[in-house]
């Protein structure tokens, strides 16, 4: 029971890490950014490849390790970024330009998801394959009967030390006040001197990159896959909404809530494919009770 | 430095930099695209073997080319290389001068030659074809793959020389040239086409082609045994005829007007002929065919047809995004086969087929409702993820609820269709390959019924009423509207459309296997829906054609590099670059081209996605 609660806790992270690239892309364009869950994927893939040219050695000590994790969040971090700031410019911005229907924009997103899902599966083929992991395994202990291992912990402090600085960056920083000046009314917003474009780019990219780490974690804790990025965000989107779309600590809190949601009944049932339907089941509940999740829409409008 | 100063004249700017490269990396980007499959135990050898294939250097050509069309348009355009426009002033008698007018049309023409040349050298390029699986044109694989890209070109090309008008100004008395003329350019690429189709066999598998003769001798040719290829003709011809006439008799008096050549009016009587004309080609054509491509082109086309115009009541008609539509497609399928008796879990009563399409109809549409109902009170893009999530969960149910669907390993034989009324039997073999064309009957009796109801439920008030809550949510409110209401029909129909789509298509496939039902259609159904045209069921219909035959003919002969599993990268760069330029789609439906253009000039929506964002975001 501990176990799957630790279990929920710890994969909720990584979704909430995702849920903020929906929130923040959110806040400010109205939208679902479909195209998220390759944002993933190539975090992932960077990751991947990082670890696998620096992790030669059979005998790495342990700052060293430390050194190729750090180069890793960058790595895929910068390539998630990368790929966000791509998507917004070839799938959203000629589309901004025109002022066309929300239709067009999520058509366009899901077609740039395919395209670079597909992509990725042609070069770089359409197994599996493992990560190599820089953290060590030997090291784990045990709380109130969960065990818990040096991955999880490196987890926890990536991901709030993360969350610090976005929020810093969004609360007190200058491209943050666009971001919410944006946010709040585009038009007004650029009339007072904020560059919309510049601003929209920089909120993908902070979604991007941590959506890029969250697919290092995914990666080092299972596998690599041209198709990896597609439950996990789903289920991100699910933890911003539960959280409240376009709320910035909505988003962490959603996503360990909805790992806790669900993982704690698997422990009951035992079948562990049964995550992600309980996961929508969440989803549309929360549509159905509190559209507005747990902690208001502080940046968008109510529904 | 000289260099410099020698292309000084075109003052290269920044822009320039940036467009060159684009294009350049627009070509890389293909380069790639087209590479071989890599895997991850070598991926950079797979890359750098992509990248050093042969056609990959004709890419990069084609990309340098690109961007030298591109700055040289752009320079045209800013004034500082002179306009060909004034050139084509000064000398009257050059062979284009009908044609070449403004500046734009003469970089659409030298786009255009660019293409063929780039095509040619892409075709010089890459390796040999690869022979068919009919293994006709072993001898001339080089000829026939240089060939295909000839033709692209030339497609291109004429696609660029399409908008000829003549120059408002200059009004050459001159008559037309042949491109000049676009009645002479329609009839000249229809004759091309048809000679093309009869000489290139490994475009169209008919069995009227010279090759075939050539090989089985005249006697295997059933078209002209048939009597009624006849009758079809007669038909056809007499409509056809009544129609041209009255159409000429009707654009008399309007001749005095500037004619658009974009937006031609159709009578009623050319529509009929042309919807008698399609329901003869739907109709005849398959016999003509050999069964292999009876069954991959035609029935895959028509189940791609059933779901395309079920997802257009959705996408088009209502203007919201169905991402889960798979899913109702599987709930058809699965209640079917579980009322045939094919899953681990028995039915109190077995059916046949036919009885249980209702009982698909109710699942499928209750979902429908049950999905769309606490979804669509909120904002419309929360039905999009609300359906990709129930389509992944109703993927990971039928794989993984073993007791219930048999899991991945797939069901019991699905039962067919039967039917014994009197003295009329109907019995399907859906796996037998002699029941391949009965199959595609039945189909069309399901695709075109439905295609009638769905026609005059756009014209309809439901249709009215779609159509008020996509252009303005609010305005329709105000009238008294219930959106919601309408949305959650839409939303019901396509899923019950789809309901029916599986239970037909389950038969065909024979047993189920949850592989059959993964996301990947619902994209592939969307892009049928949007390349077409969304709203136009014409357009959705032939986008649904065309891009089913594109996809088969890729299997036969592979472009380039391309394997089955690619076709989703392509169809995803579709929907991007469909959203991009041509959001209507290929054969647009009026209103929703009326809408499109509306939206982008502020008024509007064009979608029902809840309230739009507040003003332009740029």
């Amino acid at each position: 029971m501990a176990s799957y609660f630790v279990l929920g806790i710890f994969t909720g992270l990584i979704y909430s890490m995702v849920a903020l690239g929906y929130t923040l892309v959110y806040g400010v364009l109205r939208l679902i950014n479909f195209a998220h869950s390759e944002v993933l994927m190539s975090g992932g893939f960077a990751g991947y490849f990082f670890l696998r040219f620096t992790m030669h050695a059979t005998h790495i000590s342990t700052p060293v390790r430390v050194l190729i994790l750090l180069g890793g969040i960058v790595a895929s971090g910068a390539v998630g970024a990368i790929v966000a700031i791509a998507i917004e410019r070839f799938a959203y911005r000629p589309l901004r330009r025109r002022n066309a229907p929300k239709l067009t924009y999520l058509i366009s997103a899901i077609g740039a998801s395919y395209f670079l899902l597909n992509l990725a599966g042609k070069e770089f083929g359409r197994d599996p394959s493992a990560t190599a992991q820089p953290i060590t395994q030997s090291f784990s202990f045990t709380l109130w009967g969960a065990q818990i291992t040096a991955f999880d912990l490196v987890l926890l402090g990536v991901t709030a030390v993360l969350f610090l600085v976005v929020n810093t960056l969004v609360s007190k920083s200058k491209v943050g006040r666009s971001i919410r000046a944006v946010a709040q009314d585009a038009e007004t917003a650029s009339l007072m001197g904020v560059n919309v474009n510049t601003t929209i780019a920089s909120t993908f990219a902070i979604g991007g990159f941590m959506g890029g780490v969250a697919g290092l974690f995914i990666a080092m804790s299972s596998n690599v896959d041209y198709n990896m990025g597609f439950t996990p965000a789903l289920l991100a989107f699910t933890a911003a909404v539960l959280g409240g779309i376009g709320n910035i600590r909505g988003a962490m809190v959603g996503g360990v809530v909805l790992g806790i949601f669900m993982y704690v009944p698997i422990y009951w049932i035992h079948q562990p494919f049964y995550e992600p339907v309980i996961g929508f089941a969440v989803l549309v509940l929360v549509l159905l009770f509190r559209p507005t999740g747990l902690f208001g829409e502080s940046l968008g409008r109510s529904a | 430095m000289k260099f410099f100063e020698r292309i000084a004249w075109l003052k290269l700017d920044g822009d320039d930099l940036r467009l060159g490269l684009t294009c350049f990396f627009s070509g890389v980007l293909l380069a790639i695209m087209t590479g071989p499959e890599g895997n991850l135990v070598q991926p950079v050898y797979a890359f750098q073997h992509s990248l050093f294939s042969s056609h990959v250097w004709g890419f990069l050509i084609f990309g340098v080319l690109l961007a030298a069309a591109s700055i040289y348009r752009r320079k045209v355009r800013t004034g500082v290389i002179r306009s060909s426009r004034t050139v084509a002033r000064r000398k009257p008698r050059a062979w284009l001068s009908d044609v070449v007018f403004s500046a734009d049309l003469t970089t659409k023409l030298v786009t255009g030659v660019i293409a063929l040349i780039a095509a040619v050298i892409i075709a010089d390029f890459t390796g040999p074809f690869v022979p068919d699986k009919m293994g006709f044109h072993q001898i001339f694989s080089q000829f026939s793959h240089t060939r295909t890209y000839g033709y692209i070109a030339i497609i291109f090309w004429l696609l660029n020389a399409y908008r000829v008008r003549r120059h408002p100004k200059t009004q050459s008395t001159r008559s037309p040239s042949f491109l000049g003329s676009p009645g002479a350019m329609i009839v000249g690429g229809a004759l091309g086409g048809l000679l093309f189709a009869l000489c290139a066999d490994p475009w169209l598998p008919v069995r009227f082609s010279f090759k075939y003769f050539a090989l089985h001798g005249p006697s295997d040719n059933v078209f002209f045994h048939h009597w009624t290829t006849y009758l079809w003709t007669l038909v056809g011809l007499m409509v056809g005829v009544q129609a041209v006439n009255k159409k000429k008799a009707a654009a008399r008096p309007a001749s005095s007007r500037v004619r658009r050549v974009r937006h031609v009016k159709v009578s009623q009587n050319t529509r009929l002929a042309l919807y008698g004309g399609a329901l003869f080609v739907a109709v005849e054509m398959p016999k003509f065919i050999s069964p292999y491509w009876q069954e991959s082109i035609f029935q895959q086309i028509g189940i791609f047809c059933l779901l395309a115009i079920g997802l257009n009541v959705v996408v088009g008609f209502a203007g919201l995004l169905d991402l889960g539509y798979v899913a109702f497609y599987a709930l058809g399928a699965y209640t079917n086969a579980y009322l045939t008796n094919a899953l681990p879990i028995h039915p109190p009563f077995v059916l046949n087929a036919f009885f249980s399409i209702p009982f698909a109809i109710l699942v499928a549409m209750v979902a429908g409702v049950l999905l769309g109902l606490p979804t669509l009170r909120l904002r419309g893009d929360y039905l999009a993820i609300v359906t990709l999530g129930f389509g992944e969960i109703i993927y990971v149910l039928a794989s993984n609820l073993t007791s219930i669907t048999d899991g991945a390993g797939g069901t019991g034989p699905v039962g067919s269709f039967s039917m014994h009324i009197g003295f009329a039997h109907f019995a399907l073999n859906g796996l037998a390959i002699t029941d391949d064309l009965n199959f595609y009957y039945l189909l069309l009796a399901f695709i075109v019924p439905i295609l009638f109801l769905f026609n005059s439920l756009n014209h309809s008030k439901v249709g009215r009423t779609w159509a008020a809550i996509r252009e303005d949510e609010v305005a329709a409110a105000s009238l008294g509207i219930n959106g919601l209401k309408y949305k959650v029909m839409a939303f019901a129909i396509g899923a019950s459309t789809s309901g029916v789509a599986g239970v037909l298509s389950s038969v065909k496939l024979g047993s189920l296997f949850p592989s059959d039902f993964a996301l990947q259609v619902s994209i592939f159904v969307l892009v049928l829906v949007i390349f077409g045209g969304m709203a136009s069921i014409t357009g959705v219909l032939i986008g649904a054609a065309f891009i089913g035959w594109i996809l088969q003919y890729l299997i036969f002969h592979s472009f380039i590099d391309y394997q089955d599993a690619d076709k989703f990268m392509y169809l995803g760069a579709i929907l991007v670059l469909t959203m991009i330029f041509r959001p209507q789609g290929m054969l647009p439906s009026k209103r929703r081209q009326r809408e499109f253009q509306d939206s982008d000039a502020g008024l509007g929506s064009a979608d029902a996605m809840g309230t739009a964002p507040e003003g332009p975001l740029s």
